[in-house]
């Protein structure tokens, strides 16, 4: 197997071993299927550029993740807020409670995870007794009916144990950048390992 | 076809083991399609066949899947593989008498498999419902003996060269046999919880991922050069195309769980891979379309192409879907749901099952030598496919729909049931006319074995008129 890197983007065999593939190629009967030697469309090309930007897009750590215990700290706080406590009626005591928590920085993230009254009555004393202890409610979410510590991890805090939120460049992310990285390399030499695209065969058969 | 089990290898006439295969996955095709139907009925009506365990939807759900995955798909992939592999290394199959013995042990020990399944004994993993004991008895039985077969007839290959077509053969079906044997490793060892659960999807995901999808495939890049005569646009298409098949469809399993408490990293990373199936979807789909250039008359007027084209046409809006469906931000919404149902229809029964229809119709017509006996029957299969997977596709979709608003917004369960009765009624037409369209398919491809025109040896068949 013979390397030649003088025109990579061109071709990465020399011209001999490129004269021996075009000869086979021409000669060659698969079973009466002839292949070409096309190059990938441009469109094609911008295709496939649009669905890596995308693929990591749509699943920035922003998307769809598990609410956090920190989400709701203000409506557990409403909670006990005399007006709060004063109405009977649960539901008009959940809209007043979120009418009291907008306008902040988490109105998008609780209007995606909408609780019930009673929903909020099962977290409510695992939110406090976190709250009491002194932890960052960030660090915790609530799967259903309770509120667990999350399984993030990547960065680490002051003290050596890992922080349990989910940092920007997310492990995961950074993993895929470099199994891409190595897919498209991989690709792009074994497709330059073949006689230059601007070599057309001709089907004799 | 029996009578040549215990013949010498040489004695036993070339594409035998095709024809035994055709003919199994269009017979396990109308049983599945036929139990898809029943069991459809059941939904779309409460009071259908009750009183009996043994036709409760729980008993007959999974006989259904597995019979259409393991019976029609990949019998009709083995069938493929049979009489294209040799073909396009200008060579005989490597072993008939294997092919032969191999459909055979595989029609037993799927019968087998599915009758235990019925009776409810089963692993309780969806897509490997099978007891561990029937497992081993598919990787050594079936999967095994078929690879070795596919290998060796590449490696008795009379050509340099390898075709795309045989790559995506040589390593799927490598790579099925360790999806059965990894994937089913909770059932060997005993492993519970959140590890059943990934290696459970891990398997679920794969046998799509890196078996129905490549070899389905691989057969497009058979049946269209073939048929229509024209090149393959890129060989270079079908590196990239082979590659990320390999490399981003193995991957995402993760996906599948995305709710579950594994490492958010992995989701994260799964996630991604995900999306990026769309990579070897559009150089397929684009390799495809670009080599019918010159030839789209025949989308219209032959049987196979049109076949393959609307096959290759579903995986646009198959891995559109699939791509971003799995991501946090729809996942929560359609997990669960009737449109996890309409997708798996739109995989297999769309995308997956055109492809391998065009190839059991070529490769029964060209290995019996007999041209097929009524196109009006075949455009019939054609049509009432079409329709009856259409219907139910997009009445999956919307019932899906409602269920994750129902989910959602928390709205009784009932009220989701009575608003999804329509599309119930619509599921079971659809599916109806699926297995009616199968019925006549193997009417057509028994009659065109019996008393189809003669096809002149050095001839395609598509190239001689119609009878009738």
């Amino acid at each position: 197997m013979s390397w030649n890197f003088d025109k990579p983007l061109r071709s990465l065999c020399d011209t001999a071993t490129n004269e021996a593939d075009k000869a086979l190629w021409e000669k060659e009967d698969l079973g009466g299927i002839t292949e070409d030697n096309n190059r990938l469309p441009m469109p094609v090309v911008l295709l496939v550029v649009l669905t890596v930007v995308t693929a990591f897009s749509v699943t920035f750590p922003l998307w769809g993740q598990r609410p956090t215990a920190a989400l709701y700290e203000g409506y557990v706080k409403a909670m006990s807020t005399p007006e709060v406590m004063a109405i009977q009626d649960d539901k008009v005591a959940m809209q007043k409670i979120v009418q009291m928590n907008l306008g902040g920085e988490n109105d998008a993230g609780l209007e995606r995870h909408p609780l019930s009254m009673d929903d909020l009555r099962i977290i409510k004393p695992q939110i406090e007794a976190l709250m009491s202890k002194g932890v960052d409610l960030g660090e915790y979410t609530v799967v259903g009916d309770r509120v667990v510590m999350a399984n993030f991890e990547g960065n680490k805090k002051a003290d050596g144990t890992p922080e349990r939120k989910q940092p920007w460049w997310d492990k995961g992310y950074l993993i895929d950048i470099f199994y891409l990285s190595y897919f498209f390399l991989g690709v792009t030499i074994l497709i330059k390992r073949l006689p230059p695209s601007t070599w057309q065969p001709r089907h004799k058969h | 076809m029996l009578k040549y089990l215990l013949a010498k290898n040489e004695d036993i006439p070339e594409g035998s083991a095709a024809v035994f295969f055709g003919f199994s996955a269009i017979i396990w095709f109308v049983i599945g399609t036929g139990l898809g139907s029943f069991n459809a009925a059941k939904l779309a009506f409460p009071d259908f066949v009750t009183g009996n365990i043994y036709f409760a939807f729980g008993h007959m759900r999974q006989v259904h899947v597995l019979a259409v995955i393991f019976g029609w798909i990949s019998m009709a992939f083995a069938m493929a593989m049979m009489y294209i592999t040799p073909a396009l290394g200008n060579t005989k199959l490597w072993s008939e008498k294997l092919g032969l013995w191999n459909c055979l042990f595989w029609n037993l020990g799927l019968t087998l498999g599915l009758t235990i399944l019925w009776a409810g004994i089963t692993s309780g993993r969806e897509y490997s419902d099978f007891p561990w004991p029937i497992d081993l008895y598919l990787a050594a039985f079936v999967f095994i003996p078929l690879g070795v077969n596919v290998w060796m007839t590449i490696l008795n290959r009379r050509t340099q060269g390898i075709y795309t077509t045989n790559w995506f053969f040589a390593a799927a079906t490598f790579m099925v046999i360790i999806v059965f044997l990894v994937g089913n490793l909770p059932e060997f060892f005993h492993l519970t919880g959140l590890t059943e659960a990934y290696l459970t999807w891990w398997f679920a995901h794969n046998v799509l991922g890196l078996w129905i999808t490549p070899v389905a495939a691989a057969i497009a890049y058979y049946t269209i050069p073939k048929v229509t005569g024209n090149p393959l646009y890129s060989h270079r298409i079908g590196h990239l195309h082979f590659w990320s098949v390999v490399v981003f469809y193995s991957t995402p399993a993760a996906h599948h769980l995305m709710s579950a408490p594994l490492p958010e990293w992995l989701k994260s990373f799964a996630s991604v891979e995900g999306v990026l199936i769309l990579v070897p979807a559009i150089a397929f789909v684009s390799n495809i379309m670009l080599t019918m250039q010159g030839k789209w008359h025949m989308f219209v007027e032959n049987i196979e192409i049109r076949f393959t084209i609307t096959g290759c046409l579903m995986a646009i809006p198959l891995n559109m879907q699939g791509g971003f469906q799995q991501t946090r931000a729809i996942n929560w919404y359609i997990h669960g749901t009737g449109w996890i149902v309409a997708h798996a229809h739109l995989a297999l029964l769309g995308f997956s099952t055109f492809l391998e229809a065009a190839a059991v119709y070529l490769g029964l017509q060209t290995i019996l030598k007999r041209k097929l006996y009524s196109l009006t029957l075949a455009n019939m299969h054609f049509w009432l496919l079409l329709i009856g997977f259409t219907t139910y596709w997009i009445s999956m979709t919307i019932a899906g729909l409602i269920q994750g608003a129902g989910k959602i917004y928390e709205v009784p369960y009932i009220d989701v049931v009575i608003a999804e009765h329509p599309y119930m009624i619509a599921r079971w037409l659809g599916g109806t006319m699926v297995f009616t369209g199968n019925v006549l398919w193997l009417y057509n491809m028994w009659m065109t074995a019996r008393k189809g025109s003669v096809v002149p040896a050095g001839r395609m068949p598509h190239e001689l008129a119609y009878e009738r």
